[in-house]
């Protein structure tokens, strides 16, 4: 196989909420351009897992490598080892990490050029002319070109999630994490979101998605991970996990999504 | 009651209700800017890390909170200026109490309006790697100030019914004027109605403008949710 550097590995991640262990030692490895959607039952850990990719939760123990490099460092206190991540270098990982949430999170006070161009004006420090430009060229892409002066009050769900797609691009991040980003939508407009999502992963952007849309993961992904209890249970081509599961734990989630 | 009114008394006086007018407008009006200001910054110190910066906020805000405004113009002005060996006007004094009880009362509100943010906000701030003061600035404040305005106009209201106490420390302000009007004329009944009627007008029509931005707020809900 090649021996690329991932852009993004995990090492062991875990975490516990209060006394409760969500993630009991997470590994991956994910390589350029590669989808890898992740799939599980309602607290099985798969958000907490992507929160702790871009540190919007502090793993507890484990490592976060982007493109190789080690985020933040581990340091030995009383209480075991402990990592130590520095608000510079965390901005640093999140501007290179773009995120998209469920509940899109748009800022409500911009409209959507302005909630697009607030990344690039107000982090990486450009121009308001080309900050413009990046947004006007990733609304085009996801179709809202038109809606650029709207407020996100505006617009129905679907289109709130594109822009918010847009303005995770225009930091253009070297990955992206989806966070059950259709979850929200009234059924009519999953199919608008999971469009341009595809398009991005045609084109080669590096996605980590959680999803319970199997319909995106068998046509988008190029690896599935199937999450239970904290751990990595099955893996594989979406071939493998979502048509032959091995596992028992496996068909029984996909068996109950199927009578959705 | 049989009573002759004669406001004819008073008439020469006019000027005398203008200028303490003037003074009841610049008392509310400086304390309630500095008061802001300093309440954007306790109710900052509030959201820091360290209890260094929160203990001293809290306090603060708690004392002014908890002890009556004629109490504290009173202390601003016949104790503090003893206790750091300095004299200090009338004026100066008020302008200090009012400042203060008001920065105590904003930095609530501040604290109150950041919190009822969604933190949906916040990580979506942070996801794109803005750090605490532009988050603060860029995403945060501008909604929060927006929920604040209802019951910031409100107190400027009270403040403005506030600045009469400072009579009591001798501030030529509206009330003042008419004690002064009043050892002249002894015209009770006819100057201290003619000063409520200045209030009135003065607070009723300030009402009717808080009315009206607050209806406005809720209709032009571009970006309410």
């Amino acid at each position: 196989m090649e021996s690329v550097t991932p852009v993004l590995t995990l090492e062991g991640i875990h975490k516990t909420f209060g006394g409760h262990h969500v993630l009991k030692g997470i590994d991956l490895e994910i390589r350029t351009g590669q989808t890898v959607v992740i799939i599980g039952a309602s607290g099985s850990g798969k958000s907490t897992l992507l929160r702790c990719i871009n540190f919007l939760e502090h793993p507890d123990a484990g490592r976060v490598l982007l493109a190789g490099e080690p985020i933040g460092r581990t340091v030995r206190g009383r209480s075991g080892e402990r990592l130590v991540v520095h608000e510079r270098e965390l901005s640093e990982v999140r501007r290179r990490v773009g995120m998209v949430f469920q509940h899109f999170n748009l800022f409500p006070h911009m409209t959507a050029v302005q909630n697009v161009m607030e990344g690039p004006t107000s982090v990486l420090r450009l121009s308001r002319e080309e900050a413009h430009a990046r947004a006007h060229e990733n609304l085009a892409k996801v179709g809202l070109s038109d809606k650029a002066d709207q407020y996100p009050s505006r617009l129905s769900g679907g289109q709130q999630q594109r822009v918010a797609i847009a303005r995770a691009l225009a930091m253009q991040p070297d990955v992206m994490l989806f966070d059950e980003p259709t979850s929200a939508l009234d059924p009519e407009l999953v199919g608008e979101v999971l469009l341009v999502m595809r398009d991005l992963s045609v084109e080669g952007m590096t996605m980590v998605v959680v999803t319970h849309e199997m319909g995106f993961a068998f046509a988008a992904a190029d690896h599935v991970i199937f999450l239970h209890e904290g751990l990595v249970h099955e893996e594989g081509s979406p071939e493998a996990v979502l048509r032959e599961p091995q596992r028992e734990r496996t068909r029984t989630f996909l068996r109950g999504l199927e009578h959705l | 009651m049989d009573y002759a009114w004669d406001f004819g008394a008073i008439n020469r006086y006019w000027s005398v209700l203008w200028n303490g007018l003037v003074v009841t407008f610049q008392l509310a009006g400086i304390s309630l800017l500095a008061g802001l200001a300093l309440g954007l910054f306790v109710g900052m110190m509030r959201f820091a890390k360290s209890p260094v910066l929160t203990w001293p906020a809290a306090v603060y805000i708690e004392v002014f909170r908890n002890s009556p405004v004629l109490v504290q113009l009173v202390w601003f002005y016949y104790a503090f200026p003893v206790l750091i060996d300095t004299t200090m006007s009338a004026f100066m004094a008020a302008v200090l109490a009012l400042s203060f009880n008001t920065s105590a009362f904003s930095a609530e509100l501040f604290r109150g309006g950041i919190q009822s943010i969604d933190t949906g906000q916040w990580e979506a701030g942070r996801a794109l790697g803005m750090r605490g003061p532009t988050l603060m600035r860029r995403i945060i404040l501008p909604q929060a100030i927006r929920r604040m305005i209802p019951p910031l106009t409100g107190r400027a209201i009270e403040l403005t019914k506030m600045t009469a106490l400072a009579s009591t420390i001798a501030v030529p302000e509206l009330l003042y004027q008419g004690k002064l009007i009043n050892a002249v004329t002894f015209r009770p009944i006819e100057t201290y109605t003619v000063v409520a009627v200045i209030y009135l007008v003065l607070l009723w029509s300030g009402t009717l403008l808080v009315d009206r931005v607050e209806r406005r707020l809720g209709r032009s809900d571009a970006w309410n949710r």
